[in-house]
């Protein structure tokens, strides 16, 4: 066995390992985006994979596959997260439960609330799904123009338990969102 | 020690490292906490495996033509790769996939703190 035979192998190894690691991921994932960029290398892995191949027999048969996992790789990560981002399975509840809040919140104060930020409470007869991949999507531009977007699950950030669904965070989440409401004093010292 | 032997030894080892890049990739997937330093792991064999393996075959090959071809791919990879992790991570960022208590600095979140303040807008990252 030659030196570049023994390189051919151990890089297979090594490329296979990083490939289940990331299946595991892919398996184990707590949100679509995890799996999103885990799919990701999964991908270039195979294309490695091909580049290794091409290189220890040198061949050119699979260039135009590793020209294409590039593109292939950019456009399924833009689009899953892009439409798939809130729809995560930890969050559907909470997501539901803060619109409803959000909804609560601006019947009692309409005054408070500019044009544009009441935008995303008044789609709410259009149904939950394309209220919230609206308001998802578009949070940043309500921001600078004054947008409202209601708290989501907080508590599992800080519990340290990222994967599973806390049931704690649906009974605390309106009771600490209520009072930030008022103004900025309750927010100033928070972080 | 010919030319060959020495372009073959070259060839071979970064045939080696880019697998290695792989692997700290696929470790990293597994072990670290959350999305965005999950992305940070994600992110060695998109552009520094690939052009190990890229560099390694065209040694490999001995063709200056095919050297095109191989950067092009790689350049495809290096353009793209940024792009998309923006977009993933400001999505995981909005949808807080992400552990607010593990960051040293959040940088982003002083300028939600001042225009929630002046708007009344939520803060998006919390930490009561």
């Amino acid at each position: 066995m030659t030196m570049l035979e023994a390189a051919y192998w151990i890089t297979q190894v090594l490329l296979a390992a990083g490939a289940l690691c990331a299946v595991y991921r892919v398996y184990r994932g707590p949100s679509v985006l995890d799996r999103v960029i885990s799919v990701d290398v999964i991908l270039i892995i195979v294309g490695s994979v091909m580049l290794a191949d091409m290189a220890f027999r040198r061949h050119q048969d699979f260039i135009l596959f590793v020209v294409v996992t590039a593109v292939i790789g950019f456009l399924g990560a833009v689009a899953i997260a892009r439409y798939v981002a809130v729809r995560t399975p930890d969050s559907a509840e909470a997501a539901l439960q803060a619109d409803q809040q959000a909804a609560a919140l601006d019947g009692e104060r309409p005054g408070q609330e500019s044009a544009p930020a009441r935008e995303p409470a008044g789609g709410a007869a259009e149904g939950q799904v394309s209220q919230e991949e609206n308001e998802s999507t578009s949070w940043f531009t309500a921001l600078t123009k004054s947008g409202f977007r209601p708290r989501r699950t907080d508590q599992q950030h800080r519990d340290g338990q990222h994967d599973g669904a806390p049931p704690d965070a649906d009974q605390s989440g309106p009771e600490q969102n209520t009072p930030g409401r008022d103004g900025s004093g309750g927010r100033g010292g928070q972080r | 020690m010919s030319l060959d032997a020495v372009l073959d030894g070259v060839a071979a080892i970064f045939m080696v490292v880019g697998g290695l890049m792989s692997l700290a990739a696929g470790i990293g997937l597994v072990r670290f906490p959350d999305l965005h330093s999950r992305m940070h792991a994600a992110t060695k064999p998109q552009v520094l495996g690939l052009l190990m393996l890229v560099l390694s075959a065209a040694i490999m090959w001995r063709a200056w033509e095919w050297v095109a071809v191989a950067l092009l791919a790689w350049g495809l990879m290096i353009l793209t790769a940024p792009v998309s992790a923006h977009v993933v991570g400001r999505a995981g960022y909005r949808t807080k996939h992400m552990r607010a208590d593990l960051l040293t600095h959040d940088e982003l979140a002083a300028t939600v703190e001042r225009i929630s303040r002046q708007k009344g807008v939520r803060r998006e990252v919390s930490g009561d």
